[in-house]
């Protein structure tokens, strides 16, 4: 079936979703125009996107030096890196476990599993502090992660996928001489590849930007991450909002995440879609 | 010098230097919980403030930590507190005093002093007697005030000239108030360009204004002596909801729906607004915004001349080692004394707490080179404790909410005061029916 | 012979499996007890007891906590701006991120730096969303106010006036998710004909019902996720209200963890906030049994 797709209708539809993509990012065109603007407290144009010149830096200089962002870094690359790390692992076990092995109860385990996907952490806030505290972890990154380690999405992923996997590569494997984990490892896991790229993308997004959680785990301040330092940096105590500075801080928090995503759009796309997540 | 006069010189250099390191890493160490914003100007101050202790303190250290808002202040601190975890010192919110006390998780500060050689009977006198309701409680002291506001009027000068009023002559009842907004507001056809008057209306904020309100009715919004009693649905209180209703709707002078307070101080700014009501805590960042030429006055009074204070105070926490306990004393002694309360107020524009501060030299040629801040310590004569009860925030809120409702044209004040009332008491049963007798207040 | 680190000659194959299969679950198992199933048992204890500010010892209180729950005003306007955000925000994003997913669906650089420009808003964390939607809809100096405000003479209080703060916050959230929703339509779409899809957006008249009767059953599967999804975000992500309006003004953006948050936090209520997010919690269940029953039957189409 071919279409005849006229030349106007093409710039037609162009000209519509790159206007849409405008009013979307606007937001963001603020947030750079604004963190680039010397302070215009008072003044009414503070909204306007038209930038101001020359640019200045002052914002940035003054939102580095205010909050510990190289430290609230530091916190969060840890936090998303050991949640993903320990993810990874009971993940791949545990959706190796339901899609290849049988045993009573299967079905069971695997829809309490589940329950997990809505279960999250902010809701059962409370009581998830108690056990943080109790164990000693109060304060501390490793209480910001522990909740997470157990994963119903990315082990719901592992299971897709495994199950996607003919067993003639483990046959295979088994036939080789190898034991189950050098099979996952060596085996299955490499060509689950763009699931786990997947399950990585959104494990980092999230962690990355969780707020609420660690807000209530977190106490001292060398310990907190973007989000809790972006949070201190915006809330005002009897309201005077430097809007610039508060600009330039959230494009400090966010700028890697932007970096990153554009440097790896492609690979994000295709392991969305070879991962079969539909 | 001989060999052995030079190894034993040596070896004592060394053992003092030991011993000075072991001194070194046997510091205490507190928290310091406090709320101001990361990036503002006065967590840099108060940073600055922090340090000049912990280097003049060679065997503490204090590790402050900005937390938030007031709210989020007193959230961390309560969660620091039930994680076993408690802060040594926390700059709170001088309302929420009470809900620690309550609680049990606070020292009395009476305790300290007698063990430092104070005397608990005289440490107030030095400091305004507005401030003592909020800083007691069953006769003990429980908190010390370190920085103090009252609501102010900022009046935008060249406004006022502009529409025949005299600045020096601010509006000192409601009436004047009214007639003054109604003046100084401008229309272009349906829309209005600038407002005559203008107040913020967020949560924390509108609930102090409106008892401002009140107060200057004629009323006050809860018995002081008494944290499960407040005076919602009472003619003053109606009075001052009802009064805040007709200058959005009937005056049409005010803005309707809840404003930032970011906004309002924006609005001044940038002429959108000719009268403001804010806290006195913001005098320094109006003075440093301000583009033309400003001036302050009482808050206006229908009955009298009444305002509640606001601003923070200092507590010191339970559970901490006699350690702990020690150098919060001395941290505490250290930030509340005349100078440094003189300076921080200088520096913010929050009043110092301490009449003698204002006896110092700094602080006479400070208030002389600026008028405006011996005004807003002229209100202190007219101030009063500030809401202070059981479960304050609820309590706080369910008149903030109302009052909310009514500027933004969803209720009347008289259903409004009835149900704050109704919901107050109904927060505050479960203190009245059991937790008073057990507590002892 | 293969050597299984695991093998115990010992057992008989069925009880073998099981261990193995038990290995496998219990570090899963041991952090989901921890994290989920002993929290969820405890909150539903807690919801039995009752202690407030001032109070030592808990008390029991049987269903009491239910009872006033459910007598509470302030829960049932939770509820009902729940249900109102969940369709102001479900659907308007799964609509959006279809529309983009269809238009951007070939990856050439042109679409690819669209999708970027969509997807932004979903990478930073919603506390930055939160404060720069804060001055977005400051009334007449905001952004939006500004430059609706060169247009007509209007200066809305989005986040101050109860009317139009819920939908004010729902704007974020869809501002937020439509992008990420997106890539799974984009995805889906990779296994649907090139010329349906082009067919659909072109033809007119035509095309509008080919989508519907042709494409979108296709995406059917798709859809019943990323709504799951929306849902259950409605549901338990309130950072936006935490940070921009406190449930304000007068309870119009109290959504039923913001609640819980209050009930626990403001009011010291424990018993309280635990028959909250025991009622939270029974409302997630139903939600995700029908989502999973519904992926299960699509799943059953498609795969």
């Amino acid at each position: 079936m071919s279409v005849r797709a006229s030349p106007t209708a093409i710039v037609a539809g162009a000209g519509a979703i790159g206007a849409i993509a405008l009013l979307w990012s606007a937001p963001f065109l603020w947030m750079v125009v604004a963190s680039l603007r010397p302070d215009s407290a008072g003044s009414l144009d503070i909204a306007s996107l038209m930038p101001s010149w020359p640019p200045s830096w002052a914002n940035f200089r003054l939102a580095w030096e205010s909050a510990d962002f190289l430290l609230n870094y530091w916190n969060t690359l840890m936090v998303v890196a050991g949640t993903l790390t320990v993810q990874l692992v009971t993940m791949s076990l545990a959706g190796y476990a339901f899609a290849r092995l049988r045993f009573r109860g299967r079905d069971l385990i695997f829809y309490l599993f589940l329950l997990q996907l809505m279960i999250v952490p902010p809701v059962l806030i409370v009581p998830n502090l108690k056990t943080v505290t109790r164990l000693g972890i109060y304060d501390t990154l490793w209480g910001v992660m522990a909740p997470y380690w157990a994963s119903a999405f990315g082990t719901f992923l592992m299971r897709q996928t495994f199950l996607g996997i003919p067993r003639d590569f483990e046959d295979a494997a088994e036939i080789d001489g190898c034991t189950l984990l050098q099979t996952l490892r060596y085996v299955l896991l490499p060509l689950a590849k763009p699931a786990l790229i997947a399950f990585g993308i959104v494990s980092v997004v999230a962690h990355w930007n969780e707020f609420l959680w660690p807000l209530m785990v977190i106490d001292s301040p060398s310990h907190r991450t973007l989000t809790l330092g972006l949070a201190s940096f915006v809330s005002s105590g009897e309201g005077d909002a430097e809007w610039g500075l508060i600009a330039a801080g959230t494009l400090i928090v966010s700028l890697p995440l932007f970096a990153g995503f554009i440097a790896f759009q492609r690979q994000f796309i295709n392991s969305f879609v070879m991962s079969g997540i539909k | 010098m001989t060999a052995l006069s030079r190894i034993t010189l040596t070896a004592v250099g060394v053992a003092t230097l030991l011993s000075a390191s072991v001194a070194a890493t046997a510091k205490t160490s507190i928290d310091f919980y406090f709320p101001v914003p990361v990036q503002g100007a006065l967590a840099r101050e108060m940073t600055r403030i922090v340090k000049e202790f912990n280097d003049a303190s060679p065997d503490i250290e204090v590790v402050p930590a900005y937390t938030g808002s007031y709210d989020e202040t007193r959230l961390k601190t309560q969660a620091a507190v039930e994680a076993g975890k408690p802060p040594a010192v926390t700059l709170m919110s001088a309302n929420f005093v009470q809900e620690f006390v309550i609680s049990g998780e606070i020292e009395a500060i009476d305790d300290l002093l007698t063990e430092n050689g104070g005397d608990p009977k005289t440490f107030l006198d030095d400091f305004w007697p507005a401030l003592r309701g909020n800083a007691t409680a069953s006769g003990k002291i429980y908190a010390i005030p370190f920085q103090n506001s009252t609501p102010l009027v900022y009046i935008n000068v060249d406004h006022f000239k502009e529409a025949g009023l005299d600045p020096a002559k601010p509006p000192a009842t409601w009436t004047e108030l009214a007639d003054a907004a109604k003046k100084l507001t401008k229309r272009d056809g349906d829309k209005i360009t600038r407002y005559g008057f203008e107040m913020p209306g967020s949560y924390d904020y509108l609930g102090w204004l409106t008892q401002a309100f009140t107060m200057s009715n004629g009323g006050q919004f809860f018995n002081v002596s008494a944290p499960g009693e407040v005076y919602y649905d009472q003619p003053s209180t109606r009075g001052a909801v009802q009064f805040l209703h007709d200058l959005v709707f009937t005056h049409k002078v005010m803005p309707e729906g809840v404003i930032d307070p970011n906004q309002t101080s924006s609005d001044f700014f940038a002429g959108k607004a000719s009268m403001v009501l804010l806290s006195t805590g913001s005098l320094s960042f109006i003075r440093n915004g301000a583009k033309s030429p400003y001036t302050v006055a009482f808050v206006p009074r229908n009955v009298r001349n009444a305002v509640p204070i606001g601003g923070a105070s200092l507590i010191v926490f339970k559970g901490i080692t006699p350690e702990q306990r020690k150098a919060a004393w001395k941290f505490v002694t250290y930030m509340t004394s005349a100078e440094t309360l003189g300076s921080w107020s200088r520096f913010t524009g929050y009043f110092a707490p301490r009449k003698s501060s204002y006896d110092l030299p700094e602080m006479k040629a400070f208030v002389a080179e600026h008028p405006d801040a011996l005004i807003a310590v002229k209100q202190l004569e007219f101030a009063q404790p500030w809401l202070s009860t059981y479960n304050v925030v609820a309590v706080r809120k369910a008149i903030e909410d109302q009052v909310q409702a009514v500027i933004s044209g969803k209720k009347q004040a008289d259903e409004a005061v009835r149900d704050a009332q109704k919901n107050a008491d109904e927060i505050l049963r479960p203190y009245n029916e059991k937790i008073a007798h057990v507590s002892g207040l | 012979m293969r050597s299984s680190s695991l093998a115990k000659p010992m057992l008989a194959a069925p009880t073998r499996r099981r261990l193995r299969a038990f290995l496998l679950l219990l570090p899963s198992l041991i952090f989901l007890g921890a994290f989920t199933y002993w929290p969820v048992a405890s909150v539903a204890v807690d919801s039995l007891f009752g202690r407030r500010l001032g109070e030592k010892v808990a008390t029991f209180a049987g269903l009491g906590n239910y009872l006033r729950l459910a007598a509470d005003p302030k829960f049932t306007t939770a509820v009902l701006n729940n249900l109102v955000y969940i369709a102001a925000t479900v659907l308007p994003a799964i609509v959006l991120a279809l529309g983009f997913a269809l238009l951007l669906q070939r990856s050439t650089r042109f679409t690819a730096t669209l999708r970027a420009l969509l997807f932004f808003p979903t990478i930073i964390p919603l506390v930055g969303a939160a404060a720069l939607w804060t001055f977005l809809f400051l009334p007449t100096v905001g952004l939006i106010d500004y430059y609706i405000g060169r247009l007509a003479p209007l200066s809305i209080n989005w986040l101050g006036n109860p009317d139009t703060a819920l939908a004010s916050i729902a704007m974020v959230t869809v501002w937020k998710n439509a992008g990420y929703y997106m890539l799974f339509y984009i995805a889906a779409l990779q296994a649907v004909p090139q010329d349906l899809i082009e067919a659909a957006l072109l033809d007119g008249a035509g095309g509008w019902q080919r989508l519907r009767h042709v494409v979108l059953p296709l995406l059917a599967p798709t859809t019943a996720f990323v709504a799951v999804i929306a849902v259950i975000q409605a549901i338990t992500t309130v950072d936006h209200v935490i940070v921009m309006t406190k449930g304000g003004p007068d309870d119009a953006t109290n959504l039923l963890l913001f609640y819980i948050f209050q009930t626990a936090t403001e009011l010291h209520d424990s018993g309280k906030a635990a028959a909250a997010t025991v009622a939270t919690l029974v409302a997630l269940f139903a939600v995700s049994t029908v989502g999973i029953r519904v992926l299960e039957r699509g799943g059953r189409h498609v795969g």
